[in-house]
Order: structure tokens, then C-alpha cells, then sequence
């Protein structure tokens, strides 16, 4: 079983967003983990290869930055990673990212992809469907548990809470749900490989794009400007004992809020 | 005028909450002059769904192939895409549930144009259109143009007003895209766990929630007969997920799911920035917390500083006596 499992790097969830005085860019604090659901994807790529044998390759589109999460891929026990480097990743929408990340698989053999269900930076959850209508190839979504045998693949789909088994021939991607595994700790000697190995770099123009489609112009949909959240009023607390505050509180939800 | 075709989710005889509220957005677009509009649905269609449907959106389309019976990515795209480009649709929306969020990037892909997944807000009247989107969970918000056509675009369940509006009568029309035989290549094997009839966290309107504070996992029975006496649905928090307390399908938050409801009752839970990711754009937000530092109460907009297992029960007791009041 050969497979491919796209990672991404993103900011750490903690990470502080603020929107830049223009409102056009972001300053986000430099902290930075793999997307929280690649690691699952990374995981499950990793129990498929122990038990059908095989290699697992890291794909990332990303800056310099990016590197680091295809580090922890190896030390994981990925076997290979290539870094597709873009300093105008970030300006990418859905659509360009996937394109690029086309580009490149077109290139690859594999029998399955593994990904996150969604990158917790842009929350677009686009790419992976759309990379696969790009490789024509079919997916299953939101995947909590994944069976692989005889060139197939029995996955548990969960996209509406409700489980639903899907079969599927392969090659196939896959995006993994929280619940897919528990992704394991790199050991130390995985960190003491991690930090030797090469990791090949290709260009955007490598995979016979121009930079120019992640320019503003040149793209599908467009970030114009950042907004804040609607900052919620101070809290209101009730005051009293629990049952005169409980009662208060019904009063205001259903007289005054009316949304009970 | 530019064609607008709303993607339908349905089940029984009821559209789904995320797609009836586009239904009557696309109606005031309608309305307007400049977009005409039809609803495309794919499932099974009695006769009370077809008159609550046309009640709502002027033109009806249903596609019959069997092969869309059960939800395939490949399958519903195809015929969607095939649709939007047989009548040069300007702009193709649905409800961003699981299956409309799993199945557009394909139908995008199709169309040779982008999308814009989740939004909260759209112009749709500016040229381009512009659209309002939460990233990073909601910590901020980012306005997308789309230059691109047809204009693809998810909607957040409880972004967009549910006004019915009145004097509509649509017609009906039922067609086969035909040829999905081949373009399906998954195959629903067996259900494993159905949700039953319980409305889905990402489309209630009123939600109570549970974490840590509960201490144990039965007695969750407090914020589900307060979720009941309410007619809400019950959510959780990560840790309480972890500790299995309850199922990964009630998880709000980062990695789990994100809600707008009209209003949220938290029970119990600190704040932590994962879970307060998956609901912050909840519309009343009531806090319960003995601790009165606990962060939720920054995105609260009341607080009851106290004993859940005091509060909890009282404010059951309460609702249920109002109900007997009428």
C-alpha cells in the first residue's frame, strides 16, 4: 500500500489572531502545529503501511515553515515528504491549493491519500474533494474508522453523526475525523532521523503552474478584508440564590430574549 | 437575470432547517428581480414536502435516478454540476451540513470555478458578490469576492433569516440526469448508527451543553431534561467527550462542531478556547459556573454564578411550570 497523506501547517490553535491595522492581512502569533486532523490521517497512513506493508510520503503546500510539520511526519515513521515551498500559499484559495497539490499527485503512485476533513487555519474543508475531482478519483469524507484489504477499503463515514460504511475501490481518498485513531508521540530516534533527512523541495513552477495563479487577479475567490467577531456586551450576571437566579434567568430568556 | 439553483436537503416529509432558511433568501432574490430561482432536491418526495417546498421557492426541479437514492459524493455532484451547467446557472448554494460541505468542492471543480465554504453573510447584489466567513474558528472573519462563475457557495446552518414568505406557488418538474451509473464508485454498504430523529447540533436553535463541571457522565440527565423542557438539543465539551461521557457526535468546538444557535446554555464548562471556538457565534449565550473567573463567562451574555446541580434543576422546574401556565 502505497500512500500519500497531505499535511498541513497551520497556526497552533492558541495562537493569537489579529487583524493588521490595513484590515487586508493578519498578524498571528509565531507558534505553529501540523493541522490537528492530518495527524490523524498521518497516524492511520502509518498503521495501513505496518499492516499491509508499503510507504507512507508527506505532501505539504506551504512557506519555509512548513518543513517542520513534514519533520514530525518522518519522526512519526513517514518514510518520504516533499514540500511543494510557496511563499503565496497563504493568498491561495481552495481552489489554487488544490490545483497545485493536483499537480504534484499527478506526478505520484498510490493507492490510497489520507488528509484532515479541514485545515483548522482557513476552516475551508475544500481541498481534498477538490483534489480528488481533480485526480478523478472517488472520496469519502469525515472517516472514523478505515479498513483496507484486497484493493479495497471499508470506511466509517460520519458526516452527519449518523455512521454509515462505505465501500470503495482503490485508489481513494480518504479525510480523517477526531476519532479515527489516537496519533502516537514520535519516539527519539524518529526526532534524531526527522532532523538529518533531506526533504526535497518543489517549485510552483516545477508542477507547471505560473506563481501568478495564486495572485488576487488570477484566482477564483479572494480574501478582500478581515472583520473582528460581533463582540458580545458584557456579561450580565443574575444575582440570588440558584433557584431565584434560575428562575430570573427562564424569565429573561422567554420574556425578554423571547428565544425560548 | 442570473439563475440560482439551492441545493435541498430533506428528510421525511421536512426540508432540512439549513436549506429551507436558503429557500427563503433565495425567495427575497427572487423577489428582486435579478436572479430567478429553483430548488434542486434528490431524494424521495411526498406530497406534503413537495407543497411545503413550493410554498417557498418558485420552480421545483427533482432529479429521479435511482442511483441518487443514498448520498454519494461523486454521484450527487455530477448530477448537480450537470444541472448548473445545462442551465448556465450564475450561482449554486446549499446548507452547509455535512453532505453539502462534502459534495460542492466537487461540483466547483466540475464547473471549472471555485467556492466559498461556510459563509455567515453574503452581498449578493455586488459585482462581484462578496461573502462573510469565519476562519480560524471564529476568531476572525473574512470577507471573500468571488470574480469566478457560476458562484459556488455553503451557508452556514442559522446564518440567514427563516422568513416564510407568503403567496408562493412554484411548479414541479421531475428529470434524470441519466449516465450516473458509471460516475459512482462508493458504495453505501450499511448504515452503522442512525441519529434518529434528534435535530443535528449544527441546525438547533436552542442548545444546552455540559463539560466537566458535571462530574460524572449520568448526570448529563440534568442538561438533558433541561435540553428537553426546552425542546433543545445537548452538546458537550471536549474533555467530556474524551472521558466518554457522551458521544463524539455532541462535541462542540475545534475539533468538533461548530454552532449558531439562538441560544446556548452552557452548564459546567470553563471556556476553553476549543470549545468556545465551536460556539461563539451562538446568538443568547447563558453561562452556569461556580467559578466565577471561569472564561465562559467572557462570551456570555448572562451568567448565573453558581451550583449547576441547583440551577440546572430549578430552571427545568421553572420552564415546565411556565408551560403548564401556557
Amino acid at each position: 500500500m502505497d500512500i500519500i497523506v497531505l499535511v498541513k501547517q497551520v497556526p497552533d490553535p492558541e495562537a493569537l489572531v489579529e487583524i493588521g491595522a490595513s484590515g487586508k492581512d493578519l498578524n498571528i502569533e509565531p507558534k505553529f502545529a501540523v493541522n490537528l486532523f492530518d495527524e490523524f490521517a498521518l497516524e492511520e497512513a502509518l498503521r495501513i503501511k505496518e499492516k499491509h506493508g508499503g510507504k507512507v510520503k508527506a505532501l505539504s503546500l506551504g512557506g519555509p515553515k512548513a518543513m517542520e510539520a513534514l519533520r514530525t511526519a518522518i519522526a512519526m515513521g513517514a518514510d518520504e515528504a516533499v514540500l511543494i515551498e510557496d511563499d503565496a500559499y497563504a493568498a491561495r484559495d481552495g481552489y489554487s491549493t488544490a490545483l497545485a497539490l493536483f499537480k504534484a499527485l499527478e506526478k505520484e503512485t498510490f493507492d490510497i491519500i489520507l488528509t484532515g476533513r479541514q485545515a483548522i487555519d482557513a476552516d475551508r474543508g475544500e481541498v481534498p474533494q477538490m483534489v480528488s475531482q481533480m485526480l478523478g478519483l472517488p472520496h469519502v469524507g469525515v472517516v472514523v474508522k478505515l479498513d483496507i484489504s484486497d484493493g479495497k477499503a471499508e470506511a466509517v463515514s460520519s458526516l452527519e453523526g449518523a455512521k454509515e460504511v462505505v465501500e470503495v475501490a482503490l485508489p481513494a481518498v480518504f479525510t480523517a475525523q477526531k476519532g479515527l485513531n489516537e496519533p502516537r508521540v514520535p519516539l527519539i530516534t524518529g526526532v534524531m532521523k526527522a532532523m538529518k533527512v533531506q526533504i526535497p523541495k518543489l517549485t510552483i513552477e516545477d508542477l507547471g503552474l505560473t506563481k501568478d495563479m495564486a495572485a488576487p487577479e488570477n484566482s477564483k475567490t479572494q480574501i478582500v478584508r478581515y472583520l473582528p467577531p460581533k463582540k458580545r456586551p458584557a456579561v450580565q450576571l443574575i444575582p440570588g440564590e440558584a433557584r431565584e437566579a434560575a428562575a430570573e434567568a427562564v424569565r429573561i430568556l422567554v420574556d425578554i430574549e423571547r428565544v425560548i | 437575470m442570473g439563475k440560482v439553483l439551492v441545493f435541498v436537503e430533506t428528510k421525511g416529509d421536512e426540508p432540512r432547517k439549513a436549506s429551507l432558511e436558503l429557500l427563503c433568501e433565495a425567495e427575497k432574490l427572487a423577489a428582486s428581480g435579478k436572479f430567478s430561482v429553483e430548488a434542486v432536491c434528490f431524494g424521495a418526495m411526498s406530497d406534503v414536502l413537495k407543497g411545503r417546498l413550493l410554498s417557498c421557492v418558485r420552480r421545483l426541479v427533482r432529479f429521479t435516478d435511482p442511483e441518487l437514492a443514498a448520498y454519494s459524493p461523486e454521484g450527487y455532484a455530477r448530477a448537480l454540476a450537470g444541472y448548473a451547467a445545462e442551465t448556465g446557472a450564475r450561482m449554486i448554494v446549499a446548507g452547509a451540513t455535512g453532505i453539502g460541505r462534502d459534495f460542492l468542492p466537487r461540483v466547483a471543480v466540475m464547473l471549472g470555478t471555485g467556492m466559498v465554504s461556510d459563509v455567515t453573510g453574503a452581498n449578493w447584489f455586488d459585482e462581484p458578490m462578496t461573502f462573510v466567513r469565519p476562519m480560524f474558528g471564529g476568531k476572525v472573519f473574512a470577507e471573500v469576492a468571488f470574480p469566478a462563475s457560476p458562484v459556488v457557495v455553503t451557508a452556514r446552518p442559522n446564518s440567514f433569516a427563516m422568513d416564510i414568505p407568503e403567496g408562493v406557488n412554484g411548479e414541479y418538474e421531475e428529470k434524470a440526469a441519466g449516465s450516473l451509473g458509471g460516475a459512482i464508485h462508493t458504495r453505501v454498504v450499511r448504515v452503522e448508527e442512525t441519529k434518529g430523529d434528534a435535530v443535528d447540533l449544527t441546525e438547533a436553535d436552542l442548545i444546552v451543553a455540559g463539560g466537566r463541571g458535571l462530574k460524572a457522565a449520568e448526570n448529563f440527565k440534568l442538561i438533558e431534561d433541561l435540553a428537553a423542557a426546552i425542546g433543545g438539543t445537548v452538546g458537550a465539551t471536549r474533555s467530556v467527550v474524551d472521558a466518554k461521557w457522551r458521544d463524539q457526535a455532541d462535541q462542540i468546538g475545534k475539533s468538533g462542531k461548530t454552532v449558531s444557535p439562538k441560544l446556548y446554555i452552557g452548564a459546567g464548562i470553563s471556556g476553553a478556547i476549543h470549545h468556545i471556538m465551536g460556539m461563539d457565534t451562538s446568538k443568547v449565550v447563558l453561562a452556569v459556573n461556580r467559578d466565577p473567573n471561569a472564561i465562559i463567562f467572557n462570551y456570555a451574555n448572562y451568567g448565573i454564578v453558581g451550583d449547576l446541580f441547583e440551577v440546572l434543576p430549578a430552571m427545568t422546574e421553572e420552564i415546565r411550570k411556565r408551560k403548564e401556565r401556557g
